[in-house]
């Protein structure tokens, strides 16, 4: 295997241990959001692709299902060395994370019967609460531009928390009443005056 | 069939079909999820489902490796195997719908459907964060003072740059005072 001569200057060849090592290195040590922009940080610094191919990448990887993370890893690992780069960056990316929630599981099994611990973790559940409902005003407040909108996610809260429609279901039914709203104000912000 | 089998293809259905209906991010799984793993095949009860979705928020990487711990519950007999299973149906199916899209993305690139699904899907997806909210609550301990920490928590979340592990964190030590 030699290098694309077309492939653009910027494009270095890592080899597949620096791809998950690099991924690795990224999902055991960052949290929540920070995760993106360090996986932009080492990518660009590598030269292993540039911000416009980034920046498409992480479209995808919003778009399509899955954590955000995880799939921006593994597009940057299939840029940079095709399929076994994907490999190597879903490694990467997921066994850390694995590793350190089943020790944080065995310490659960272990002690969650001792009251101190016990309480640790009602508490802990009620702030983890606290951010889901931040999390969820946030993103509504996001919405706040149309008022379909806003019915829909009232409509979507209340069928699947009282009347537990299948999440197949709220996708098809509700996102696609989205989608056609999205395509209908699309249509009209091109058609001319 | 033995029942370790039987479990095992159950994880291994139950997650794969979260995988996959997991747009935006995963963020709308966990109300099915509870439906599957609490309600449906009652393989953790729901205050530890509650735990184990704040231990995914507690640790790094995605919020949804907890379910390798449901997978770790649901087979006491062997765990590790029912934590591996779990993980695997979590991720292996979304990324390789990633690997795949990523194959055939050119195509797309000059498409407005991409922004027209992203942003036509998110209102069903908020509405399933904020059943969500319902469906943890199910697994937390009710009363004035849990409600009054899970509302500053959301404000602090909303309104300051405190992270989310230094908020549970802090949840946590509330709670070994009071939530005993």
């Amino acid at each position: 295997m030699s290098a694309d001569a077309s492939a653009p200057a910027i494009q270095s060849r890592p080899s597949l241990l620096q791809v998950a090592l690099a991924f690795a290195a990224i999902s055991s040590t960052a949290f929540g959001g920070g995760q993106k922009a360090s996986i932009r940080h080492e990518v660009i610094k590598r030269g292993w692709m540039d911000s416009d191919q980034f920046m498409d990448g992480l479209e995808l990887a919003q778009v399509l299902p899955g954590p955000n993370i995880l799939n921006l890893a593994i597009y940057c690992g299939q840029r940079a060395r095709g399929i076994p780069g994907a490999i190597a960056a879903f490694l990467g990316a997921s066994v850390p994370p694995f590793v350190i929630v089943l020790i944080a599981g065995a310490l659960y099994f272990k002690y969650a019967s001792n009251p101190y611990v016990h309480g640790a973790l009602r508490g802990c559940a009620v702030g983890a609460l606290g951010l889901t409902l931040g999390n969820a005003f946030e993103l509504s407040w996001d919405e706040r531009d149309d008022w379909l909108k806003i019915v829909l996610i009232i409509f979507t809260a209340i069928v699947v928390s009282y009347f537990k429609m299948p999440l197949l279901l709220v996708l098809v039914l509700f996102g696609g009443i989205g989608v056609a709203r999205e395509y209908q104000r699309a249509h009209k912000a091109q058609a001319p005056k | 069939m033995n029942s370790t089998l039987s479990t095992a293809l159950h994880i291994l259905w139950t997650f794969s079909q979260l995988s996959v209906l997991g747009f935006g991010g995963g963020k709308g799984i966990i109300p099915q999820m509870h439906h599957d793993v609490v309600d449906n095949y009652q393989w953790i009860t729901s205050d530890q489902f509650a735990q184990f979705y704040t231990i995914g928020k507690l640790v790094p990487g995605p919020t949804t490796i907890f379910a390798t711990l449901v997978g770790y519950a649901a087979m006491p007999g062997r765990p590790w195997l029912g934590a591996l299973i779990a993980t695997i149906g979590m991720f292996v199916p979304s990324s390789i719908i990633m690997a795949v899209a990523d194959i055939f993305w050119a195509r797309f690139e000059k498409s407005p459907w991409r922004a027209i699904v992203s942003h036509g899907l998110a209102p069903a997806i908020v509405g399933l964060v904020w059943s969500s909210v319902w469906t943890i609550s199910r697994g937390t301990p009710a009363g004035l003072i849990p409600y009054a920490i899970t509302g500053l928590v959301a404000i602090l979340m909303l309104r300051t740059k405190l992270s989310a592990p230094v908020l549970i964190a802090a949840s946590g030590v509330v709670g070994i005072a009071v939530l005993r």
